[in-house]
């Protein structure tokens, strides 16, 4: 263990970032706040970035946990390459995302903490870190078992040369062997 | 599989008796504040001002000071041993739910991040409302300066949520199992979270009225006409037709979080100081020991440590990292005869194997560590417990694993079939990876390799096995292993086949 993924930690701060906004624009409309378009907006942020954030990425080391019924959401995101596997791309747009939110009273908070998230995803892509998907378990990942196994032997097992297995002369001690059971000869 | 009364009323009966007084104390709380703010005299100028968001925030805010309180009290985890092993604590069932404590502790949090939405969304409408119905014929109730003015909302505020925002994003479970650290830094900035917490109020923003008897709300003054009002209205306030003696006069709210809170706050800090008190003194390395699978027990010293079977102990390994701890349980205990502590490395908690007549022990894996050390107290003397038969089961993936205590194992059943209880354990190994032909082959564990077993146990025969020969019996069902197993055992403990006999569940968790 020992190294420390960042990542990890702004996926959950973006997706908490992406539900506080989504309330935040939410009380903003119903409440009848003035500048209620920066509400619609904070609104719009909050789904966009739930749904980008939703699906976990894989762990570089150990088992990954997926949310539930995450794979179509893996699927999406997957699809736009490297503009969602790169941690710089997300980082700088969840910037870009935060700043208009930041001009209603009721998407303040939803803004600083997207703002929060974008510093880490920052952090770990200066690392190196890279988004990839959770995909499932693949058969073929197996080794490949070869045919022969499968077919019975064709050839005896192979055996010392005629010469070693015959008993020798000389050798009486080795060639003799007792028999377990008594060997008389058939009297009738 | 049909669920019996009986055995869920054991099983589930106290923790979701605890479930029902926190909910019931948290809606009371909510319903008690709200309508005091929605009929209450004192408050009637101020809610005709702010409307439903004041109710709601101060009803969530008593919720929250309830259980940003109760949220401590479950981590004071040497007070909470302490009373486990008071006679305070007699019956088993309280002890169980002592168990139970690090669930309550995130159900608290969960409550505090679910009411802290409430809450703020609540000011959110308030600000807005102190703006729009500035009023003119009340001036000191305002927090606005002028009609329309915005004023932006107290700093504490934002920074509360921030770091809750921390603290909760750093706690999902997926998190706590890979990067620790995390989780752990972050959920210490509780401590600036409190302070702040008790600041919080002290800005005074709503203000209650002082002088009601004298100036029964709604009434009218001698001579000044209310613009806004017709006389209808008016005459439906509370105090319809009576004159009024003075001007309305109001005072800020007084603070009453830092009386919910300094209690708990105090114990937890007391409790975390004993903790750093008792780590200061040394322990002393005895011997390493390498066993298969890669895993490794240390012997150590340290005076007067006291110990009991199920026990874990928390380590600290300056040259590893000075701030983090990690818990281990203890494998083998110190006695009189064997001053030394062991552990094998890994986790849990102080269990009652021995207040059952007949436990079910179930380990799986490195799991078997906290029954190792029952083992060990057992082979020390196993007449003066309660406990009068023992079925272990141990499962693994490899063969080899069982060698780590393969030597304990068969000394208890050598002492066992000596003092002549044969039936006292009941041993069952099995190795889950069928591949192979697997045997233990020594001829001195040989009472290990006639009770081996390929492929995974069979739990409800083995259920079925131990209801029919213990009949009428509470059987002790305690797990150490893969939450599959757990929640198996589980099920099973809350079925109903098993001829009279109860099924009590413990399960211990690894994080």
């Amino acid at each position: 263990n020992g190294k420390i993924e960042w990542a990890m930690w702004a996926n959950e701060q973006a997706l908490a970032a992406g539900l506080i906004l989504l309330t935040g624009g939410i009380v903003g409309v119903a409440g009848q706040f003035r500048d209620r378009e920066f509400a619609a907006y904070s609104i719009a942020a909050g789904v966009f970035v739930c749904l980008l954030e939703y699906p976990r990425g894989k762990r570089n080391k150990g088992t990954s946990v997926e949310r539930t019924g995450q794979y179509c959401f893996t699927v999406c995101v997957k699809s736009f390459g490297p503009l969602t596997r790169n941690y710089y791309v997300r980082a700088f747009l969840h910037a870009a995302i935060c700043v208009p939110g930041g001009f209603i009273l009721a998407a303040v908070l939803g803004c600083v903490c997207l703002g929060i998230a974008s510093l880490i995803y920052l952090a770990a892509a200066i690392r190196g870190e890279q988004w990839e998907p959770i995909l499932p378990w693949k058969e073929s990942a197996r080794k490949p078992v070869g045919e022969s196994i499968k077919l019975p032997p064709q050839n005896p097992p192979p055996r010392p040369p005629a010469e070693m297995r015959r008993k020798r002369a000389e050798d009486l001690e080795a060639a003799a062997y007792v028999n377990p059971i008594a060997v008389t000869a058939n009297d009738d | 599989m049909a669920l019996s009364v009986r055995s869920w009323v054991a099983n589930e009966g106290g923790k979701h008796l605890v479930l029902v007084l926190w909910l019931g104390a948290n809606t009371l709380l909510f319903m008690r504040t709200f309508l005091l703010y929605y009929c209450g005299q004192q408050y009637h100028y101020l809610h005709q001002m702010l409307g439903l968001g004041l109710c709601i925030s101060r009803a969530s805010a008593s919720v929250l000071n309830l259980n940003c309180s109760l949220v401590l009290l479950p981590m004071c985890r040497s007070l909470l041993t302490y009373l486990r092993g008071t006679h305070t604590v007699r019956s088993r069932k309280a002890r169980r739910l002592l168990d139970k404590s690090k669930t309550f502790h995130m159900a608290c949090g969960v409550a505090i991040c679910v009411f802290s939405v409430v809450h703020v969304s609540a000011h959110l409408v308030n600000m807005v409302n102190f703006s729009v119905r500035y009023s003119e014929e009340f001036p000191s109730l305002n927090v606005a300066r002028y009609r329309g003015e915005v004023r932006f909302p107290g700093i504490t505020g934002i920074l509360l949520v921030l770091i809750l925002f921390l603290m909760f994003t750093a706690s999902s479970y997926c998190i706590r199992v890979s990067n620790y650290e995390i989780f752990w830094y972050t959920h210490n900035l509780f401590i600036v979270f409190y302070i702040i917490l008790i600041v919080h109020v002290v800005g005074g923003a709503l203000k209650y009225q002082t002088n009601f008897e004298a100036h029964p709300p709604g009434c009218l003054r001698a001579n000044q006409t209310n613009p806004d009002k017709t006389e209808e209205e008016s005459g439906q306030a509370e105090g319809d037709g009576r004159s009024c003696r003075e001007e309305a006069r109001f005072q800020p709210n007084s603070p009453e979080t830092w009386l919910w809170v300094s209690g708990p706050l105090c114990l937890y800090c007391a409790e975390r100081l004993y903790r750093y008190i008792r780590s200061n003194s040394p322990v002393t390395i005895v011997a390493v020991v390498r066993h298969p699978c890669d895993v490794i027990e240390l012997r150590m010293l340290k005076k007067d440590f006291k110990a009991h079977p199920g026990q874990y102990i928390v380590l600290n390994c300056p040259s590893v990292s000075s701030f983090e701890n990690h818990p281990f349980t203890l494998t083998a205990c110190p006695t009189e005869k064997k001053e030394t502590l062991g552990i094998h490395l890994r986790v849990v908690g102080d269990w009652t194997v021995f207040n059952y007549e007949v436990s079910l022990c179930v380990a799986g894996g490195i799991g078997v560590t906290p029954f190792a050390c029952v083992l060990h107290a057992l082979l020390d003397g196993w007449r003066h417990f309660r406990l009068r038969r023992l079925y272990f089961v141990w499962v693994c993936r490899e063969l080899q694993s069982f060698y780590w205590f393969a030597e304990l194992l068969c000394a208890l059943h050598h002492k066992l079939w000596k003092e002549n209880r044969p039936d006292y354990l009941n041993l069952q190994l099995f190795v889950s990876q069928t591949d192979g032909l697997q045997n233990i082959s020594e001829e001195r564990y040989r009472p290990l390799s006639s009770r081996l077993m390929i492929g995974r146990p069979r739990w409800k025969l083995l259920f079925e096995e131990i209801g029919r020969t213990n009949k009428h019996k509470r059987v002790g069902v305690f797990c150490c292993g893969p939450k599959g197993i757990s929640r198996t055992l589980h099920r099973l403990c809350n079925s109903d086949r098993y001829s009279g006999t109860t099924f009590e569940f413990n399960k211990e968790s690894f994080s």
